[in-house]
């Protein structure tokens, strides 16, 4: 009986050794994904009430217009509502149509709207302008570059994942605005027109 | 008892201990395999009737014929990095095979003796093996003329190599000759391509007096021509000589069938400062685009030996084959005639000096020859508008690149 009783003692001993050992083990596999999971839970929580409090976050970018002093790209800080990239990009764009608040220049002829803006997987941003934007009388080489790039400047400025931009004039591929720079190919940014 | 559970314990431990360490096992991934390149092996054997130019591939390859003078291009689409392995091989048709690297594709470069050449191919897939057969226009001919020489059919490998029909050679001395002799025909007078901007409906700028680029553009133009051609020593093709509308391609393929040595495209600028002034010289720029940059990345490394391996002419033919990267060979020599007839303008016009400049210009692109894009003034302005529309002001322009063009010819000619 009593080597029974002491086989029962040792026999609950070892089982809460075990368990013991199973719950560190546990805690061990399992407790950095559940504290991962615990702040994500936070994370949302606090951005819902940031959500709560403006309704409309808001991001600040920089938009690039020619100046009338030394012809160069200045830029010009704007506020625009936070939304995808491409929702962003657009807002970009629209705003450069819009022309600045500040002295410069508003370059991208009147009345041209953004009729799309996408950008694909790997960077490439498609702007599609209605056929407005090649109508000026100001299109020598210089009055396309400043239109060009103050268009693919600003896109590539504000957005890393925009690498390159393509523009498009009623949703087809264009050789030039008005007969000099080269529209077929996409442009990488050249801030080399910007003031500095 | 203790010893089951002992046992059991022990068990679980070693288990448990063993889940643990599976995740970090998942997560050091085994390095992928590395892809082993394409290869292209290249056979070239010649046989009694006709060489043959055996192409295996590794994996299964797109390729496209095409034949240009004593070429025979192979092109192979958008692979990373193929490698070529070649046999050494004499042949009496095939001079030599090499494989060059354009952006979007490889070629496959096989040279024959001479253009007169015809071929044939076959291929398989899986494994991949392309079969092309060169034939000498002039081989059936010598052997006709001499079936006797015809050695045994049973080894045709040798006699191929043994017995090389002295017609072919001859022929190809001739046709050699004929070649070069036409080329310094050609080359005893430089061509200068003069491009006016615009015409048309296509107007370019407009001035606030109503002065249209196109008009300009042609005046200058037609000045240019004349003050050139009153020198003897080059010869001149205007890409249009009315107010017709003439496209950017077009205007570069007028330079690249004409053999051009110089391009000029003549324009007046615009901005929609009325303020902005003054005279700028552009060549092309090659920032526009990636593949613009390994275009350019490509003919820095490999024009000269190309230039150096298959000799001026082939250089020239490789040139139309690989079209629209033209302009990417040009650069420096573009830039240096930019440079030059900017100091021209600057010295004999009395506007303000806005220096030598790079754009992505359309129709700069595709000109296969030092070419530059002449801006002379602002059009927008109002005081340079009416200083476009003299006649002695566009008499100095025209002038004044002519003298920077006078000043390049001499930077070169000088042995």
């Amino acid at each position: 009986m009593k080597n029974n009783r002491n086989k029962k003692k040792k026999l609950r001993t070892l089982l809460i050794l075990f368990i013991v050992l199973a719950v560190i083990i546990m805690i061990f596999l399992f407790g950095s994904r559940k504290e991962k999971i615990r702040h994500e839970r936070e994370a949302g929580r606090t951005d819902q009430v940031s959500g709560e409090k403006a309704d409309l976050p808001m991001k600040q970018v920089t938009l690039f217009f020619l100046s009338d002093t030394d012809g160069l790209l200045h830029p010009e800080e704007r506020e625009i509502p936070e939304s995808d990239l491409s929702g962003e990009a657009r807002a970009v764009v629209e705003e450069l149509i819009k022309g600045p608040q500040t002295g410069l220049m508003g370059i991208i002829p009147e009345n041209t709207r953004l009729r799309q803006l996408f950008v694909t997987a790997d960077g490439l941003a498609y702007v599609d302008l209605s056929r407005q934007v090649t109508e000026a009388n100001f299109y020598g080489s210089s009055g396309e570059m400043a239109v060009v790039y103050s268009i693919v400047d600003s896109l590539a400025y504000n957005f890393k994942a925009i690498k390159k931009v393509s523009l498009l004039i009623e949703g087809n591929e264009r050789e030039t605005l008005g007969g000099h720079v080269d529209l077929s190919n996409p442009f990488q940014p050249d801030y080399s027109l910007i003031a500095r | 008892m203790p010893k089951y559970i002992k046992i059991f314990l022990t068990l679980t431990l070693v288990a448990s201990l063993g889940l643990a360490s599976v995740p970090g096992c998942l997560r050091a991934e085994a390095p992928a395999g590395a892809k082993a390149a394409p290869v292209i092996k290249v056979t070239v054997e010649d046989s009694l009737e006709v060489t043959r130019v055996k192409i295996s591939g590794s994996s299964n390859l797109v390729y496209n014929l095409k034949k240009s003078s004593d070429w025979l291009i192979v092109t192979f689409r958008a692979l990373a990095g193929l490698k070529l392995e070649k046999s050494p091989f004499t042949s009496q048709v095939v001079k030599s095979v090499d494989l060059a690297k354009s952006p979007e594709a490889y070629l496959l470069i096989i040279k024959a003796v001479s253009p007169d050449f015809s071929f044939s191919h076959s291929a398989r897939k899986s494994p991949f093996e392309l079969t092309i057969d060169l034939k000498l226009k002039n081989m059936v001919a010598a052997k006709e003329a001499k079936p006797s020489e015809t050695p045994a059919k049973t080894s045709p490998l040798a006699s191929g190599q043994g017995n090389p029909p002295p017609a072919v050679n001859q022929s190809v001395d001739r046709a050699a000759q004929g070649l070069t002799s036409s080329q310094s025909e050609k080359k005893a007078f430089k061509t200068i391509v003069i491009d006016p901007g615009h015409g048309g409906i296509e107007t370019g700028a407009r001035g606030n007096y109503g002065t249209l680029e196109k008009d300009i553009t042609l005046e200058v133009a037609k000045k240019l021509k004349e003050r050139i051609e009153g020198d003897l020593k080059y010869r001149v093709v205007i890409t249009r000589e009315a107010d017709v509308v003439v496209g950017l391609e077009r205007r570069a393929a007028v330079a690249n069938n004409n053999k051009a040595d110089l391009f000029i495209s003549i324009h007046a600028n615009g901005s929609k400062r009325a303020k902005a002034r003054g005279s700028e010289t552009y060549f092309l720029s090659l920032n526009a685009t990636d593949e613009e940059s390994r275009r350019l990345a490509y003919f820095e490394n490999n024009s000269g030996e190309l230039e150096n391996r298959l000799g001026e002419q082939d250089f020239d033919d490789l040139k139309l084959i690989l079209w629209d990267m033209a302009q990417s060979a040009y650069l420096k020599q573009s830039s240096q005639l930019a440079d030059l007839v900017q100091n021209q303008l600057n010295q004999l016009l009395n506007t303000q000096n806005r220096g030598i400049k790079q754009a992505p210009f359309k129709v700069l692109t595709g000109v296969a020859c030092p070419a530059i894009l002449v801006e002379i003034a602002f059009i927008t302005n109002p005081e340079e508008e009416k200083k476009l529309q003299s006649e002695e002001f566009q008499t100095q322009v025209a002038e004044a690149i002519y003298q920077g063009l006078g000043e390049y010819f001499q930077l070169y000619e000088k042995p």
